[in-house]
């Protein structure tokens, strides 16, 4: 799982998630890619389960990258404590996307498999995304 | 590559309001220098200019017919545009002039079927070239019909026409051809993945 080896401080402010992606907005690496249409916070297990169920669908001949990586650390009160006496302890790892992100890219020579396959990712990310192509970014 | 005729209209009012107006209109707020002239900032039609772009790609040299200014030779330096609904909000242009030599980024893409077991990876999409401003060559095309594994295209093997220099690293790895990972080692990707993605991000 994703998870940064050292980090400055382990506790920090929630991220802002106002605005549109202002890069890797594009398919760069692969022919195909989830692109975000809703900002989210992605936790490293959501970005992993989405990486197994693509290599899961493809089997073998395809190419996945991981365009986001999860460096934001989010903290959580344990349940039933009182207010106060402090923030809470580090609970998640997320990637902060905003819309318009490309979050993961893939290489697979048949189309189909490989639109399923980011279908099937699509459904293990917590916010709505659609599917890219390297061609159709045009106006 | 050909020329374009490009009527444009220079713009009065300037800030995200009279963008947005000009937007609203079907044009493009657009802004023209180079040459060590002053900034001319302008509005171009938003269908006209999308279907350049769509047709001839991002190098078509622009002959602009400015209202009240002439007209000047450009070429399209930064399109700016929206990360969802796919309309350009912005363009630079670069004032470019007959027989000046330009630098520019010129597509590249990848032809022919590869050997069985093969996947090709595609590293880079453009490479730098300097060519003269009205004779940018569309694209070059790489073939990669017929390779096997270990094949690998670097800029230095992309044929250029005459009058056209590379500027990118020669050694510059545009296209490689490796064989498909197995089943297996996708499986094994899951112990991979992490090292990809943070370095990517680091």
């Amino acid at each position: 799982m994703l998870i940064p080896r050292k980090v400055k401080y382990r506790k920090q402010h929630r991220p802002v998630r106002r605005g549109m992606s202002k890069g890797g907005n594009q398919v760069t690496f692969g022919e195909f890619g989830i692109q975000a249409l809703e900002p989210a916070y992605v936790t490293n297990r959501q970005i992993e389960s989405a990486r197994i169920a693509i290599t899961r669908h493809i089997r073998r001949g395809g190419k996945v990258w991981i365009n986001i990586f999860p460096d934001r650390p989010l903290t959580k009160k344990p349940a039933e404590t009182r207010m106060g006496s402090g923030k809470g302890s580090p609970e998640y790892w997320v990637a902060n996307v905003k819309p318009g992100r490309v979050l993961f890219e893939m290489n697979y020579p048949n189309e189909p498999v490989a639109r399923e396959a980011l279908r099937r990712a699509i459904h293990k990310l917590p916010m709505k995304c659609r599917i890219v192509t390297r061609e159709g970014g045009e106006f | 590559m050909s020329q374009v005729r490009l009527a444009a209209e220079p713009r009065t009012e300037f800030g995200k309001g009279a963008a947005r107006r000009t937007r609203r209109a079907g044009k493009i707020p657009a802004v023209l220098y180079g040459h060590d002239s002053d900034p001319k900032h302008l509005s171009l039609p938003a269908l006209e200019f999308a279907r350049v772009v769509r047709e001839q790609g991002f190098n078509a040299v622009l002959s602009l017919d400015i209202a009240n200014g002439g007209s000047e030779l450009a070429l399209t330096k930064t399109v700016t545009t929206h990360p969802l609904k796919n309309y350009i909000e912005h363009v630079d242009l670069l004032l470019v002039k007959r027989g000046e030599k330009v630098t520019v980024d010129v597509p590249v893409t990848v032809a022919g079927e590869p050997g069985p077991g093969t996947l090709v990876d595609q590293e880079l999409t453009e490479i730098q070239v300097e060519a003269d401003a009205l004779n940018i060559p569309e694209s070059f095309e790489v073939s990669v019909a017929g390779a096997r594994e270990g094949f690998q295209v670097t800029a230095a093997d992309v044929p250029l026409p005459s009058g056209v220099t590379l500027v990118s690293e020669p050694t510059t790895l545009l296209v490689k051809v490796e064989a498909s990972p197995t089943a297996a080692q996708m499986d094994t990707g899951e112990e991979t993945a992490p090292a990809e993605g943070e370095s990517e991000e680091s």
